[in-house]
C-alpha cells in the first residue's frame, strides 16, 4: 500500500516534469516544414499502402530480416543512410539529351567494433550512348581511432575515392583482428603461466616467458597491415628480451637469429603452429629444469 | 477506445496532442480525487492500482512526446497542421502518431537496404537461397556488376552466375564457400574489382592514348597480360619502346612484372638505359593510363616552351 503510494507520487512528479519539458521544447519551425513535406510524401505515395499498423508491422519485419541477412552476409551493419539529389542538367545539355545529376550520400554503421561515417558524392552523366557514374568525393570518419594502421588506409581510400575497397579492406582487417584476438586468447588459456597479454587479447603483442627463467621473455608482435592496394596482410615479428649476461653467453647467436628463424617457421608452419611450438619450446625448458 | 470517451463529451477538440494530454490528466485528477473519499480498503487498493496504471501510460506517452520533440521531428506540429487542414478525426490522433513512427522507421529501413550496394556486395533472398550482386569500381569510376545465385542446401552451391569464365571461381568456391561465405564473397570481390580495374586501364589506353601507340594493344581476356609498342611523344621522332606488362597477382591492378625495351636495340648507352629503367618503373608504380597522361602532359609542357 505504502509502496504504491510512493510510486503514485513519483509518477505524478515525473509527469509534471515531462509536461514542463514538453512545453519548453516546441517543435522548431524549419523541421516542421521539412517534416511536413516528407509526411505528405509518405501519405501521397503510400496512401493505398498502409491499411493498418499491422500491415506496416509485417512489412517492417520483413525489411528487418532482409537487413539482418545482408549484415550477416557482408559483416557490415549499416544503421543510417540518406541521399540528396541535385540536377545539374543545363538547358544546353538537355538539347543534346545529356543528363547530369549530382548525388550526395550519407551513410553510417559499424563493422564489429569499428564504427564509420561516410559522406560521398556521385556524379552521374547520362548521354545517348551510356551512363557514367563517378564518385567525385569521399569522406570517411572512423572510430575507434586506436587502430593506427587504419588512419593511413582511410586517407588513401579517400584520396582514391575507392568506396568498395574501403569496405572490403575494412572487413578483412576486422576479420584478421578477430582471428588474432581468438588466437591470443586460446594460447593464454592453454598456457596461462607462460603466456602474458600485457595489453589484453585485443592488442598486437603477446609475451611468452619461461617461469623458471624470469627476465627471459620473447614478445610476439602481430601487426595487421593494409598495403597500397588495400590488401590486408598480417605481419609477425619476434622480439627477445634477455638479460645482458645471457646474450654474452650466447656463443651460437641463437637469440640474435631467433627473429629470422621465427619468420622462416611462419612460412612453413603457419601462424598457430609456429606460436604453439615457440611456447612449447620455452615451457619444456621449464619442465626440463624442474626435474633437476 | 477509452481515449475517445474524453473527447466526445468535450465536443470541439482543441489543438493537438498537448491538449489531449491535458484532458487525460484532468481525468486522472478527477479519478484521484475520488480516491481520497472514504472507501473500503479493498476498493481503495484496486483504485490505487488502476490509478498507477493510468499514470504509467500517461507518463510513457509524455516521455515519447518529449523525445520526439527533442529529436526535432516536429511531429506535434505536423499533426496539428494535419489535423487542422485535413478531415482527420481527433480521436485518431494517437493511432496516427504510432503509424507515423512506424512509417518513418519503414522509410529508414528501406533506405538502409538500398545503401548496401555501396559496400560493393549486396543481395536479395530468393525462394531457394540468395542472389548476390557484386559491384566493381576503379578510382571512383563505377563499373560492371556481377551476380551470383546461391542455393542454400547442404552443400551450398552456385546455381547461376555472370562471373567471367577466366576468374578462378571454382577454385575460390572449393576453398571458401562452405567454410566461410563472407570470406569467399569478399575474395571474389577482390578478383572482380581487380579485373575491372585492369580492363578499365587497358580500355582507356586504347581509347584515349591511341596516338601514342605504334601498333595494336595486345591483351588477353583476363587483362593480366598486356603487350604494346609506344612512343613517349606521339608526333615526335623519339624511338619506339616495347612494353610487356604481366599482372601475376589477379587481385591487383598494378603489374608484377614489367619489361620495357627499346625496339630493336640490345646494347644501350647509360643515359638510354636510365630512361628505359625509369619507364619500367613508371609502369610498375602507376596505373597504365596515368603513365600516358604524364607523357601527354610532358609533351604539352614542351610545346609550351617551344612557343614561348
Amino acid at each position: 500500500m505504502d509502496a504504491r503510494r510512493v510510486e503514485l507520487s513519483a509518477l505524478q512528479a515525473e509527469i509534471a516534469a515531462l509536461r514542463r519539458a514538453c512545453e519548453e521544447t516546441p517543435a522548431p519551425a524549419e523541421n516542421a516544414t521539412r517534416g511536413q513535406k516528407s509526411f505528405q510524401e509518405i501519405y501521397q505515395s503510400d496512401s493505398e499502402g498502409w491499411e493498418s499498423s499491422k500491415d506496416l508491422r509485417s512489412h517492417l519485419g520483413h525489411l528487418e530480416s532482409e537487413i539482418l541477412f545482408l549484415s550477416t552476409l557482408t559483416g557490415i551493419k549499416i544503421r543510417n543512410y540518406s541521399k540528396k539529389t541535385k540536377d545539374l542538367t543545363s538547358t544546353e545539355m538537355t538539347e543534346k539529351s545529356i543528363k547530369k545529376v549530382l548525388q550526395r550520400h550519407r551513410l553510417s554503421g559499424n563493422c564489429h567494433m569499428i564504427t564509420f561515417q561516410l559522406e560521398f558524392q556521385i556524379l552521374e552523366i547520362q548521354n545517348k550512348k551510356s551512363l557514367s557514374s563517378v564518385i567525385t568525393d569521399l569522406n570517411i570518419i572512423m572510430e575507434p581511432t586506436e587502430y593506427s594502421e587504419l588512419s593511413e588506409f582511410v586517407s588513401r581510400a579517400e584520396e582514391r575515392r575507392d568506396l568498395f575497397m574501403f569496405f572490403r579492406s575494412l572487413r578483412f582487417f576486422v576479420e584478421w583482428c578477430e582471428y588474432r584476438k581468438r588466437t591470443f586468447k586460446h594460447f593464454k588459456e592453454k598456457y596461462p603461466e607462460a603466456v602474458h597479454l600485457a595489453e589484453g587479447a585485443a592488442s598486437s603483442c603477446m609475451g611468452v616467458r619461461s617461469a623458471s627463467q624470469p627476465g627471459f621473455e620473447v614478445v610476439i608482435v602481430w601487426r595487421i597491415q593494409i598495403d597500397d592496394e588495400g590488401k590486408v596482410l598480417p605481419k609477425l615479428d619476434l622480439l627477445t628480451q634477455v638479460p645482458q649476461r645471457v646474450l654474452e653467453l650466447d656463443k651460437n647467436r641463437v637469440i640474435e637469429t631467433a627473429p629470422l628463424g621465427f619468420r622462416n617457421l611462419l612460412g612453413v608452419l603457419g601462424i598457430e603452429a609456429t606460436l604453439e611450438s615457440l611456447i612449447k619450446l620455452l615451457c619444456t625448458e621449464e619442465h626440463a629444469r624442474s626435474r633437476h | 477506445m477509452e481515449l475517445a470517451d474524453t473527447l466526445r463529451p468535450d465536443g470541439d477538440p482543441k489543438g493537438g496532442v498537448l491538449a489531449h494530454l491535458e484532458r487525460l490528466e484532468t481525468r486522472m485528477h478527477r479519478s484521484r480525487k475520488k480516491l481520497e473519499e472514504p472507501q473500503t480498503v479493498q476498493a481503495e487498493e484496486s483504485a490505487l492500482v488502476t490509478e498507477i496504471q493510468k499514470l504509467r501510460r500517461l507518463r510513457d506517452k509524455l516521455r515519447a512526446e518529449v523525445k520526439r520533440r527533442q529529436a526535432g521531428f516536429g511531429l506535434l506540429h505536423i499533426l496539428q497542421v494535419k489535423a487542422s487542414t485535413a478531415n482527420v478525426e481527433p480521436d485518431q490522433t494517437w493511432e496516427i502518431t504510432e503509424q507515423e513512427v512506424l512509417e518513418r522507421k519503414w522509410e529508414n529501413l528501406k533506405a538502409v537496404l538500398q545503401a548496401y550496394r555501396f559496400t560493393g556486395l549486396s543481395g536479395k533472398l530468393t525462394s531457394r537461397g540468395v542472389c548476390v550482386c557484386i559491384s566493381t569500381a576503379f578510382e571512383g569510376n563505377l563499373l560492371d556488376s556481377y551476380f551470383m545465385d546461391l542455393i542454400v542446401q547442404k552443400p551450398l552451391r552456385i546455381h547461376r552466375h555472370s562471373v567471367p569464365v577466366f576468374i578462378p571461381l571454382e577454385e575460390l568456391s572449393a576453398k571458401y564457400l562452405e567454410t566461410n561465405i563472407q570470406h569467399f564473397l569478399f575474395t571474389l570481390c577482390e578478383y572482380l574489382n581487380a579485373y575491372s580495374g585492369r580492363k578499365y586501364q587497358a580500355d582507356r589506353l586504347q581509347s584515349d592514348f591511341a596516338a601514342f601507340l605504334a601498333g595494336p594493344l595486345q591483351r588477353n581476356s583476363l587483362c593480366n597480360l598486356l603487350s604494346f609498342t609506344y612512343k613517349v611523344e606521339p608526333r615526335g621522332q623519339s624511338f619506339p619502346l616495347c612494353a610487356r606488362l604481366l599482372y601475376k597477382d589477379l587481385t591487383r591492378t598494378l603489374p608484377t612484372d614489367v619489361t620495357v625495351t627499346y625496339q630493336g636495340m640490345d646494347a644501350l648507352s647509360t643515359s638510354w638505359e636510365e630512361q628505359r629503367a625509369s619507364q619500367e618503373n613508371l609502369f610498375r608504380t602507376k596505373p597504365l593510363h596515368h603513365v600516358f597522361t604524364s607523357f601527354a602532359r610532358k609533351g604539352e609542357m614542351l610545346d609550351m616552351s617551344l612557343v614561348s
